[in-house]
């Protein structure tokens, strides 16, 4: 809970420190902030602590989400030092509302009411909305602004309305309530708590970007400032199955037959679209937002597959496949400078001519989203295999198999182009704060997917 | 320990060596290395007791256990055979990023004695994964013409095999008694139902087939075998299609015998489709590099043949043929690469009379060729002739077609020779050179294996002693079966 409070005042301090001309502070105030935010997350651990009349339950589960969050956002900020020197105006906005959308996804990990989740998701969402449009001149940032603003606000109407059905049915908020209320059925519900469910879980499919509610998510990825769409990929979307999860773990397991057989629909989908999607981009942002839909599949077929141990499988999931994640959009980004800021994918052509082990770094990154041992990338999908395979589920876990080797397949066309050589060489210029961060990044992909423990949550 | 030295020591020579970027420096070290690991393998296999194991993953029941038997023994001697004569053909030669190249090399070697010694299905498939990555970039930077468009068919083709592997060791995993494992120990103690066990077999084989490779699973072979650099294609020729034949061997056979027995027929009639459609496919090549690939998918065509006969005749005449064959495809592949680079065409058409100027070279290309059609007092011959007699037990067909495999190699290997080395001299070839010392210094070795073991088997034979015993128990859980359904 300290934690909680301390990052919405940390925000608003970082708001207020936007009045000073030196601009340099911000990114380190915000980090150091962060940190004691993760030092108050720690101090949290076994407690599980409730409050507002049981709104909020910080339980293991919530705090270990939190801390994964707060690691990758850090992160995320100290790229922002480099990625932000050149912009005159605003930039202690985009601390601050990032920092704000860190706050929702908080309450996203911890609500076990449903009002609470509704707060979470717009606390974490009405930031967006604006770090998207952050390039007030961009055409691109302002579709992309509005276009996520449109969509949003439409699924966050349709799942209020579903909670609002599903109180009309139920008489109450509290997820584990809703549980007793729906066991009570015998897996015949009646129709409005039904529609109400479905609404919420659209409502959430929305934010994780799984189809087919899924159209947003590569405009949203490709007009965005690159420095929130890393946020987007990895922050948020961890935020949104961690929500997803405690929703269904809470509240609806084990899941009403009609439910179950349309998430599964939806995985089936997310695996579908996400990969057949990225098969034909050129541009690699948008690359890169279907490659996050692919993901989004392989967490739900770790979530569906209803184990004990799958909020474990699920937090090594999410945090592995963000770690890699940030780096690859840092590479990009410089990549970006160096060639006349296109996006498409031959401005990683030459990479490893002029800076090798940037180009060494690169291909471990992708090895571990396309899921290629020793890297953690494999053993996540590896304990997600092992989840669905062992709950029986042959048929769908097959189709993920055959997917993930389409995946395989558009990573090493990025890996493909590192390695040809260009006909005029470009100078990329890396700060030796970004190849530090690369290279963290990329040693701890490969440490973490060679040491795995189980986690307690 | 000593296991856990022949592992890595490859590779952390490789790591060592990176800095360095003097090809003085790197060669020497990288073959001083690979020497070393050949004479500590040497030295196992006179005394082999050894093994290793400790917890990794033990949520996931993953132990890191190394271990071997008889079949682990070849695929790790042909190994460490050829890795010193794969990098000694490097020496002397143009290369570019040379630290990187044999860095690159010597991780290939660790990853594939990984796949060797691993006692754990998941350990198996990390190496098994982890050898594909260092020789997916030896093809890229190092590769031919088209090798970008080549490198990629290969290297997806292997890994949707690989991936389909992983389904599989995944579902045994969650059938093994709880706490579940991937040791293999554990597998062999299976007992799954018939009907899984049919299903099972193509999830599992796919990907030894892709490898190996077995019709009609081959298509990524010869472009690829074609484009890749001389050391490339060694590597991939000489042993990792002996990666195919091994996971075969360990994990078909003893896990999912109903299975095998099952498919039996189905198996071996596509790889003597494979023996007649690659051999008379290497008759219309007219490319030397293709013709040599070809005709190592028929001779591997006929090992697949010969193992799922599953008789003590055909295995023993399998391990044989896997040292054989290796030693043999890579000499092959390294002579053809050397005509290449001394007259620059690779076409026998453009080529002819090589032997006026060239006769060492010609010479030593006859023997490399004669050991490859199986003619007696080569180490091939002995492989395939007890391959033969394994399949003659099975069907007098199959021994039959199996046989066309050496009868059709004499045509094409021998007509290809003439071709490329008799007739009358091209008058652009008049100054070509003849072989020099370094060549000497790989292929003389490489033909005193094939005609040492052609001549005196024994000690090969000696070192099967406990092969056979693993053979034994390879057929055993088969034969069970079998009179299993007899009853």
């Amino acid at each position: 809970m300290t934690a909680l409070i301390f990052t919405i005042v940390l925000g608003i301090l970082v708001l207020y420190l936007g009045f000073i001309k030196n601009k340099t502070i911000l990114a380190p105030v915000a980090i150091a902030g962060l940190l004691v935010s993760l030092y108050l997350s720690f101090q949290d651990w076994g407690l599980g602590s409730m409050y507002f009349h049981n709104m909020i339950l910080f339980d293991n589960f919530s705090i270990a989400f939190n801390i994964s969050m707060i690691i990758i956002t850090i992160l995320i900020f100290i790229f922002g030092i480099d990625y932000y020197e050149d912009m005159k105006l605003h930039v202690a906005e985009q601390y601050a509302l990032m920092i704000f959308a860190l706050a929702g996804a908080f309450l996203m990990t911890s609500f076990s009411n449903l009002i609470m989740l509704f707060l979470g998701i717009e606390i974490l969402s009405i930031p967006l909305y604006v770090l998207a449009g952050g390039k007030k001149y961009s055409y691109r940032s302002n579709e992309a602004s509005f276009k996520y603003f449109m969509l949003g606000s439409f699924a966050t109407a349709i799942f209020l309305f579903g909670i609002a059905l599903v109180y009309g049915a139920s008489a109450t908020f509290y997820l584990p309530e809703i549980k007793t209320f729906i066991a009570q059925f015998n897996g015949h519900l009646p129709p409005m708590l039904l529609v109400g469910l479905l609404f919420i879980l659209i409502g959430v499919a929305f934010k994780v970007a799984a189809a087919p509610f899924h159209f947003w998510s590569p405009d949203v990825y490709e007009g965005a400032p690159t420095l929130v769409t890393a946020f987007m990929s990895t922050v948020v979307k961890t935020a949104g199955f961690a929500a997803f999860y405690r929703l269904l773990n809470m509240g609806l397991l084990p899941l009403p037959i009609p439910l179950e057989k349309a998430l599964w629909v939806m995985t089936a989908l997310t695996l579908f679209v996400g990969n057949l999607g990225a098969l034909k981009q050129t541009n690699f942002k948008r690359l890169l937002a279907y490659s996050s839909i692919s993901h989004s599949g392989f967490i739900m077929l770790a979530m569906l597959s209803q184990h004990g141990s799958s909020a474990a499988v699920l937090l090594y999931y999410t945090f592995v496949y963000s770690l890699a994640t940030v780096p690859i959009f840092i590479i990009f980004i410089l990549m970006k400078r160096a060639s006349e800021r296109h996006e498409e994918l031959f401005i990683f052509r030459g990479l490893f001519k002029t800076k090798p082990w940037i180009a060494v770094f690169m291909t471990i990154l992708l090895m571990s989203l396309a899921g290629i041992p020793p890297t953690s990338g494999f053993m996540a999908k590896y304990q997600v295999f092992v989840l669905s395979i062992s709950q029986g589920i042959l048929w769908t876990s097959i189709f993920a198999i055959l997917m993930a080797i389409i995946g395989i397949y558009y990573y090493f066309n990025v890996v493909r182009e590192v390695f040809t050589e260009r006909e005029q060489p470009s100078v990329i210029i890396v700060s030796k704060l970004n190849a530090a961060l690369i290279i963290v990044c990329g040693v701890a992909v490969v440490i973490l997917g060679i040491f795995v423990w189980k986690l307690p949550i | 320990m000593i296991l856990l030295i022949i592992l890595f020591l490859p590779i952390l020579t490789g790591l060592f060596l990176l800095p360095f970027r003097s090809a003085s420096v790197v060669r020497p070290m990288a073959l001083a290395a690979s020497v070393i690991n050949l004479l500590i393998t040497l030295s196992l296999v006179l005394s082999p007791s050894a093994a290793y194991a400790v917890e990794w993953i033990s949520f996931l029941g993953i132990n890191f256990s190394l271990g071997f038997d008889g079949i682990s023994m070849i695929m790790i001697l042909l190994t460490n055979l050829l890795f010193p004569f794969i990098l000694l053909a490097g020496f002397n030669r143009e290369q570019r990023n040379v630290h990187i190249l044999n860095f690159l090399i010597l991780f290939t070697q660790s990853a594939l004695l990984g796949v060797f010694l691993a006692q754990n299905a998941f350990l198996f498939y990390v190496f098994w994964e982890l050898s594909l990555i260092p020789v997916y970039f030896i093809l890229l930077i190092w590769g031919g013409d088209g090798r970008k468009t080549i490198t990629f068919k290969f290297f997806i083709y292997t890994l949707t095999g690989s991936l389909l592997l992983l389904f599989g060791i995944i579902y045994l995993y969650q059938l093994t008694p709880v706490p579940h494992t991937t040791d293999f120990a554990a597998f062999n103690k299976l007992n799954i139902p018939a009907t899984t066990q049919i299903w099972l077999f193509w999830i599992l084989f796919i990907a030894f087939a892709i490898k190996m490779p077995v019709f009609p699973f081959h298509t990524w072979q010869p472009p690829t075998y074609n484009m890749a650099s001389t050391q490339g294609v060694m590597i991939l020729a000489g042993v990792m299609t002996k990666m195919g034949i091994y996971g075969a061997l360990r994990f078909l056979f003893p896990v999912i015998p109903q299975g095998v027995l099952y498919w039996q027929n189905t198996v071996i009639v596509l790889s003597l489709i494979g023996v007649i459609y690659a051999s008379l496919i290497a008759f219309r090549k007219t490319n030397l590099k293709m013709l040599i690939a070809f005709s190592s998918m028929a001779h591997i065509s006929l090992m697949v043949a010969a193992m799922f006969v599953l008789n003590t005749y055909a295995l023993q005449g399998l391990l044989i043929q896997t040292i054989s064959h290796g030693v043999t495809i890579a000499a092959l592949f390294y002579i053809a690469s050397l005509i290449k680079e001394k007259t620059g065409t690779i076409e026998l058409p453009q080529l002819g009379g090589l032997k006026l100027q060239a006769p060492k070279m010609a010479l030593l290309l006859l023997i490399v060729v004669l050991g490859s059609i199986a003619l007696p007092l080569t180490a091939g011959f002995i492989g395939e002739f007890l391959m033969i007699t394994g399949l003659f037990q099975q069907s007098i067909w199959f021994a039959a077609i199996g046989g066309l495999t050496m009868i059709l190699g004499a045509i094409y290997m021998l007509y290809a020779y003439q071709r490329a080395m008799l007739g009358v001299q091209k008058s652009v070839f008049n100054k070509i050179t003849d072989i020099r010392a370094l060549d000497y210094l790989i292929l003389i070795p490489l033909i005193v294996v094939i005609i040492g073991l052609g001549i005196y088997p024994q000690p090969i034979f000696n070192l099967f002693d406990q092969s056979i015993h693993a053979t034994q128990n390879l057929i055993k859980p088969v034969a069970e079966a079998v009179s299993a359904l007899a009853h």
